[in-house]
Parts: C-alpha cells; structure tokens; sequence
C-alpha cells in the first residue's frame, strides 16, 4: 500500500516537472508569454531565499545578530567583487554567517 | 565524448554547494521515514523516484498520520506545482529536445537545476545538455546518498537542520539571481518577489511561493511594457 502511494506520488512530482516539456502539449507561447516568462528564473529564486534569510521560527527577523542577515550581506559584497563567482559568494557568505551565528 | 563529459563534470560541480547545503534535509528525511515506520526500501524509494524534498518530509508524515490518500496526493501536487512554472519557461529550449533528454532532464528538474538554468545558452546545445544531465544527475546521487544515511544511521547523527546549512542555499541562489538584475523591471520583480514571499511564508500560506514568484513576474513585466512605450 505504501509502495503504491509512493509510485503514485512519483508521478504527480514527475508530471509537474514533466508536462511543458512535452512538445506535442497543443501550447504554444506568445511572445507577451515568453517576456513574462523570462522573469521566472529570478522570481522563484529570490522567493526561494528570502524566506531563508528573514523567516526563523515563523518570525519576521531583521534584528542585527540574525547571522542569515550579515552571511547574505557579505556575500552580495562579494560577489560583485568577484563577478559573482559561486564558490566566493557561498564561502564568504557562509565565513561571515558562521562567525555571527557561533560568536555568543 | 571527452568534451561532453567534461560539460557533465562541470554540472556537477556546479551544483556541488546545493547538494552538500542539502544534506541535513536528505538525512532528516532518511531518520523521519524510518522512525515513522517505513521500511528502508519505502524510504529510499521515496528520494529515489519521488525525488522533491518539502514533498517527501510532508507527505511521510501524512502518510504515517494516516490522511486520506487524496490529502496525500494534493498536498504534494500543491508542493509540486512551482514545477509547471520551470517547465514553462524552459519549454521553448526543451520541448524540441529528443525525449529522453526531456524525460531525463524532466525528472531532475529540481528547484537547484533551475537554479542553474539561468544561462542564455542553457539547454542549446549537446554539451549543455550533458552540463544540465551533471547538475541534475549528481544532485540526484547526493540527495540519495543523503537519504540513505538518514535511514541507516539517522538516529546516531546529530539533528544537523539547526546547522545552518540552508544559508547554502541562499547563498548559492542570491549569486546566481543577482547579475541577471540590470533593469528597473527585474529589479522591481526581485523586490516583489522577495517581500511577497517573506508575507506568504509568514502567514503559512501554501501555495505562497508560486504566488509571490507569479506576483514578482507581473510586476517585472507591466514594468517592462510601460517603460518600453516611452
């Protein structure tokens, strides 16, 4: 039984990755569409870790020893330093987050 | 055949920081299954065709609570549906690709290979196919990898969520968003984007990330328009 729901589940996760991959999907996307489209990419991410960085413990939290806070700030600083080179940004980013997080 | 296999390494490191900043989820979920009463198997199979994290932890728990399966099943598709947003915008690029391309790149498209989906470039050629197939492929080993020690180990590991691991996440996200702001309408989406999603999560809305992207993406457009008629 649990198998079946798992395999069940499986397939409502692959459907919602899969179904507008699907070329034969009779849609075909206006050039208004693909405009609007094109600001999916920074839409999701930035809604994806903003909650990350000011949401702990269902709280708003902008205090100054929120340790998400000072890691995203340093990490911004370093990445228009450094073209925005992954590894700087995450490394940087999370030196600065460790030591305000582990400081007291 | 070299070249694409350096594309595929390049993926994969690449995606190196998402699937390390995911492990304590990999192993939460691995301990809760198991601890939930699963068998190792049901767990594993869980990351290794259902492969969506939120949707994992929250339906194993629904699933042990013993909620209808409908519940089950429309709570993961309410998890899930940011999906159709990726799928959208990545249709025109591979839509026209061999299906197994979209059947393998569907499956492993995860918010961390969308992440990487940002390039002009992106999905165009064969090497960016092996590069997205390398991204997708060893966040997919990593996350099992991380299941796997959840199930067979998880109640010896420390809880490793506190860790701070998901500033990884952010992190990574906030590097790869970033350049890609250069006009006033993608900055205006970014800001909507963020504030809309930080209300939504607060007031525990569902649905809430879809929302606030849709919302941000609206607002990046109308920008767009008005501005370009000036």
């Amino acid at each position: 039984m649990n198998i079946l729901t798992i395999l069940l589940l499986a397939s409502v996760t692959f459907g919602t990755r899969y179904l507008f991959l699907e070329g034969r999907l009779p849609l075909r996307l206006g050039s208004n569409v693909k405009q609007l489209l094109s600001y999916s990419g920074p839409s999701v991410l930035v809604a994806i870790c903003t909650p990350i960085i000011f949401v702990h413990d269902h709280r708003l939290d902008t205090s100054l020893d929120n340790p998400y806070l000072w890691g995203a700030a340093v990490a911004i600083l370093a990445g228009y330093k450094t073209a925005f080179n992954i590894y700087w940004c995450v490394g940087t980013g999370t030196l600065a987050f460790v030591l305000v997080n582990y400081q007291g | 055949m070299q070249r694409a296999l350096a594309a595929a390494m390049k993926g994969a490191s690449d995606m190196l920081p998402l699937s390390f900043a995911v492990l304590p989820w990999g192993i939460l979920f691995g301990s809760l299954a198991v601890h939930r009463g699963f068998d190792w198997f049901e767990a594993q199979l869980f990351s290794g065709i259902v492969f969506g994290g939120a949707v994992q932890i929250v339906t194993v728990e629904l699933m042990a609570n013993n909620a209808s399966l409908f519940t089950v099943l429309f709570s993961a598709f309410v998890i899930s549906s940011r999906h159709f947003l990726y799928g959208l915008a990545l249709r025109e690029r591979l839509s026209i690709k061999p299906l197994r391309w979209r059947l393998g790149l569907g499956f492993l498209l995860t918010d961390e290979l969308f992440a990487l989906s940002g390039d002009r470039r992106a999905y165009r050629n064969r090497f960016r196919l092996y590069y997205a197939l390398g991204a997708g492929g060893s966040f997919y080993l990593a996350w099992n990898l991380w299941t796997f020690l959840g199930i067979f180990a998880g109640t010896s590991l420390p809880d490793l969520t506190e860790l701070g691991l998901d500033f990884a996440i952010a992190a990574t996200f906030l590097a790869l968003v970033l350049p890609g702001i250069k006009t006033v309408a993608s900055f205006s989406a970014a800001v909507v984007a963020g504030v809309a999603s930080v209300t939504f999560t607060l007031w525990e809305f569902d649905l809430g990330l879809v929302c606030a992207a849709l919302l941000a993406m609206c607002v990046g457009f109308s920008i767009q328009k008005i501005r370009g008629q000036f």
